[in-house]
């Protein structure tokens, strides 16, 4: 009986083992069979920022099922053109953890554009022997949004103005385009408002007295417009000191905000109560084990002979 | 030794002391090699980070948590089952206490460090100890756990003692003399004088009522770290009070699964009886009632309060979570209930299957309570995908949690081969007068 029972726990095992086994051997040839070179994507676009730049991201991935894997250290290649001829390259960037490869490129830097004004950009990765090639381009205007503050009869106000390139360094307003505002928050920025500039590219708002700033009351307002036909993605950002100074909690008043250095008192006393208690069991638990093994120590000590004194 | 008849009860205890066969053995090695894997498992999270792992920014809690959730509630079961028998003298307790004095300390050991294995950054670890909030309730389950584990190793050693001692003097028991010279040091010469008995008996009263009181505190300081925040599902009063119940049931359920397997394993049909199984099984059956009027108490209530991130989770449960939640809060509730409560189905086996079941079904419990919340947030994140919005363990994952059951199984299995899995010296002394029990 006891024999049968061995010999069927040690099958079970076998089985166990060369079933995991087999298991491994497939994924193998699972990893073998998909060798092939998998088809690569990239998602791709231009910012034009309030120092006169473009800010070239690519983001290279693959999508396999649900998921998506990032493509890192894959070499992305940058060039701008007008559309017809092959156009200039830009340079060359290996993408992060994240498949970004990101390029900062001077807008005084001579950029091919069409009779509009607009340059097509273009982010391709070469390949290799696990990725095939693939390639992405879109065309969009170079435009700035600068953002300014001004104050009149005491009410203050935030200015944008919006300027656009066209061919030979041709500076036009930017007029008739709805520029959003917000201040940086700690996940995504804080919509503020929006502003339609106007035919000199200009537009204003009333800047909002409720916002909380650093210590000294400073805050950035960030002038924005995302994912426009024709300009893509424009920002601008200026700092002013007119936001409500944030205060710190001061030290030593008591708060169940974890950023609080001092806990409340009353939380402090319950829980110097309850440990005082309970190690108090302890210690008395530990002593009386203590007793128990001197009192050991004590039983085998030989008795005196008190016969030898009377 | 103050009792006579312990080398005979001894005698019959000494082989799973003294030798193990083959198929412990192989049941030991078996239990190696998963815990091997899990290394390997361990490796490679460690290697590749937790980009391995099913966890994403929505659902940063995965089945490590419910796993800690889980063995803190084994653990619990145990120390309030053994404390609590100890300290009312229940005379049919004897056979079964070492068991969940086991199950206390073991389960303890495991449950903090799937803690450890969720933390992207263990190498910040010992911020805790010098940034620490008192106001945290991480602060106060890192005191309350600690406590815990000091606690319930001196109550165990306190249980063990007397046994330890009794091995120790049987001078017949054919064990390596390391063995041997251990009994030695860890029995600390108690030969069981009417001091040492007093002395004994009245530290490990006081510890079985602080392991009892310890427990309530650390599973409810557990649950607070739930219901403090602002999440649907995790936000309610009852969470305290729930998570200690549902820790009961569960440590109930792994307690008569463990009492069945060391009766067959080292064959105690003699000791641990029917009368075992049906008396912590009817603890099962009020604790299954009390458990499912929790449940019903606060889905009830959430379902009424018709608040929108409450009512989608709800949603989620009886949608994508269908089955698992009936089998959770119905089967889990409903088996244990007529299984114990109908004479006819209270056979050992019966109780052992609805055991598992409620093990199985309490599992769920916790993944449903830590998951499908997470997976319903009030602040979506930026640049949502399904697979950082939705949860599904990893191989890495499931390898870590056979683990810790398989290092609870062996450690329980290694126990029983240095200290008698029935607790010897208590079988063989006299019942307790009526007119002093918790006197």
């Amino acid at each position: 009986m006891k024999n049968k029972r061995v010999k069927f726990t040690s099958w079970m095992i076998c089985i166990l083992l060369v079933s995991s086994v087999t298991l491994c051997g497939q994924e193998d040839q699972e990893n073998v069979s998909s060798s092939e070179p998998a088809e690569t994507r990239i998602s791709f676009n231009a910012l034009y920022t309030s120092n006169d730049t473009v800010v070239l991201t690519a983001t290279v991935f693959r999508q396999k099922e649900r998921d998506v894997i990032w493509l890192q250290n894959a070499r992305i290649s940058f060039s701008a053109g007008d559309g017809k001829s092959n156009g200039i390259a830009l340079g060359k960037v290996s993408s992060d953890s994240m498949g970004n490869a990101v390029l900062t490129v001077p807008l005084n830097f001579p950029l091919p554009s069409n009779e509009e004004g607009m340059i097509q950009y273009t982010a391709s990765f070469d390949g290799n022997q696990n990725y095939l090639p693939v390639a992405e381009s879109f065309q969009s205007k170079p435009a700035r949004l600068e953002v300014s503050f001004y104050e009149e009869d005491s009410v203050k106000y935030i200015r944008v103005t919006g300027t656009q390139f066209s061919r030979k360094e041709d500076i036009e307003p930017l007029s008739g385009e709805t520029v959003n505002l917000f201040v940086p928050s700690l996940f995504r920025p804080l919509p503020i408002g929006e502003i339609s500039l106007g035919e000199d590219g200009t537009g204003n708002m009333e800047f909002p007295m409720s916002l909380i700033g650093d210590s000294s009351g400073n805050i950035t307002v960030i002038a924005r417009i995302d994912e426009h036909d024709k300009f893509g993605f424009v920002k601008g950002q200026a700092q002013i000191g007119w936001a409500i100074p944030k205060h710190l909690l001061a030290q030593d008043k008591p708060s169940r905000e974890l950023w609080t250095p001092v806990a409340p008192i009353w939380m402090i006393i319950t829980l110097l109560i309850m440990l005082a208690g309970v190690w108090a069991h302890y210690i008395y638990a530990i002593i009386q084990l203590i007793k128990i093994k001197t009192s050991s120590k004590k039983e085998t000590l030989p008795e005196k002979d008190w016969s030898n004194y009377s | 030794m103050a009792n006579d008849s312990q080398p005979t009860l001894l005698r019959e205890f000494a082989p799973q002391i003294e030798r193990t066969n083959l198929l412990q053995l192989i049941w030991i090695f078996f239990l190696l090699a998963v815990i091997a894997v899990g290394f390997y498992a361990l490796y490679t999270q460690i290697a590749e980070g937790h980009i391995v792992t099913g966890m994403r920014d929505n659902v940063v809690w995965g089945i490590y948590i419910v796993n800690f959730i889980f063995f803190m509630g084994i653990s619990y079961a145990g120390a309030l089952i053994s404390g609590t028998l100890h300290l009312f003298r229940a005379e049919w307790r004897k056979p079964i206490i070492r068991i969940a004095e086991f199950m206390t300390i073991i389960a303890l050991l495991i449950g903090p460090c799937y803690i450890l294995l969720c933390i992207g950054r263990l190498d910040r670890l010992y911020y805790l100890v010098i940034h620490g909030r008192i106001q945290s309730p991480i602060t106060w389950d890192v005191i309350a756990i600690s406590t815990d584990i000091f606690g319930c190793l001196i109550f165990l050693y306190l249980a063990v003692l007397r046994d330890i001692a009794a091995i120790r003097d049987f001078q017949s028991i054919r064990i390596p003399n390391w063995k041997r010279t251990l009994y030695r040091i860890v029995a600390l010469g108690y030969t069981g004088t009417p001091e040492q008995q007093e002395r004994l008996h009245k530290a490990t009263d006081i510890m079985a009522a602080m392991v009892i009181s310890i427990a309530v505190i650390v599973y409810s300081v557990l649950a607070w770290i739930f219901s403090v925040t602002l999440q649907p599902g995790w936000h309610s009063t009852i969470f305290g009070p729930y998570f200690v119940i549902a820790a009961v049931f569960s440590g109930c359920g792994v307690m008569i699964v463990v009492m069945w397997l060391f009766r067959k394993i080292y064959r105690l049909e003699k000791y641990i009886t029917r009368k075992h199984f049906v008396n912590v099984g009817v603890l099962m059956l009020v604790l299954a009632a009390l458990f499912g009027y929790f449940t019903f108490s606060d889905y009830l209530t959430k379902w009424y309060g018709s608040e929108k991130n409450d009512e989608l989770l709800i949603n989620l449960l009886f949608d994508k979570y269908y089955w698992l939640f009936i089998l959770s809060n119905y089967i889990g509730v409903l088996m244990p209930m007529l299984v114990v409560g109908l004479p006819k189905l209270r056979t050992i086996t019966n109780i052992t299957i609805s055991a598992i079941v409620v093990i199985l079904a309490l599992w769920v419990n916790r993944y449903l309570i830590v998951v499908p919340t997470l997976e319903s947030p009030y602040l979506p994140i930026q640049d949502s995908r399904p697979a950082w919005i939705f949860y599904n363990a990893t191989w890495v994952e499931w390898s870590l949690t056979a683990t810790g059951i398989a290092i609870f199984a062996l450690l329980m299995t290694v126990g029983s081969k240095f200290i008698p899995i029935i607790n010897v010296s208590e079988m063989e002394d006299k019942p307790v007068p009526e007119e002093e029990l918790l006197t």
